[in-house]
């Protein structure tokens, strides 16, 4: 049977490898028609900006990645309201559509996956 | 279908247990491990926060981990872990967030 995956990615997209690797991961499982949905949390939501300038920093750049996401078959995203909120940010300015959810949508969500795995 | 959240850094410097506690569902559990065991001590932040949960879960902590850093522990329901009881708890679980 095949299992389900949330994966939780919780890094800024330039603080390191983290945000980088979550986006493979789901890259590869959508490859593999593994049923995988994203939940950004805390600096993680960061990845979603528009008109971030990695090059600056020699850094590459994420968002082709993300927009890859549906053409791999990963259609959900979820971003945590209260870690757009702690930032200043508003969902509508994001470059890439996900659902916003509140503590307790996550805490349900978490609940309808086989597997979490947090980045 | 509960969940095992697994927390390993210092909860002064990271976001795990803030995050990990707003998202944690009743029924669920949390091991300390490694520098997130400074939650534990008396009247850190980080043990009120614990204290103040409004959801009832369990908390378990590796014991080398708390012996090690000294810590004197906060009036919280706290069981202490050896790794042979680490892994059966994970294995109980439905599912493990191990943060990072």
């Amino acid at each position: 049977m095949i299992k389900s995956v949330l994966l939780i990615s919780r890094q800024a997209p330039w603080a390191g490898l983290g945000a980088a690797e979550a986006l493979d991961i789901a890259l590869a499982a959508g490859a593999f028609d593994l049923p995988l949905s994203i939940l950004f949390m805390d600096d993680g939501v960061l990845q979603l900006l528009d008109k971030q300038q990695p090059q600056t920093l020699e850094q590459k750049d994420l968002s082709a990645n993300l927009q890859a996401l549906p053409l791999f078959g990963i259609e959900q995203l979820y971003v945590a309201q209260h870690c757009l909120a702690q930032r200043g940010l508003d969902h509508r300015t994001l470059a890439v559509a996900a659902e916003v959810l509140d503590d307790s949508q996550i805490q349900q969500l978490i609940r309808q996956y086989d597997y979490v795995m947090t980045l | 279908m509960t969940t095992l959240h697994i927390l390993n850094a210092s909860p002064v410097h990271a976001s795990q247990l803030n995050s990990c506690l707003r998202v944690l569902s009743v029924e669920d559990a949390v091991v300390l491990c490694g520098e997130a065991v400074q939650a534990l001590r008396i009247g850190s932040e980080a043990a009120k926060q614990l204290q103040a949960c409004d959801r009832a879960y369990r908390l378990y902590a590796l014991e080398e981990d708390v012996c090690a850093r000294a810590i004197d522990l906060a009036d919280l329901p706290v069981t202490l872990l050896d790794y042979p009881a680490f892994v059966a708890l994970c294995v109980e679980y439905a599912r493990v967030n191990s943060w990072t």
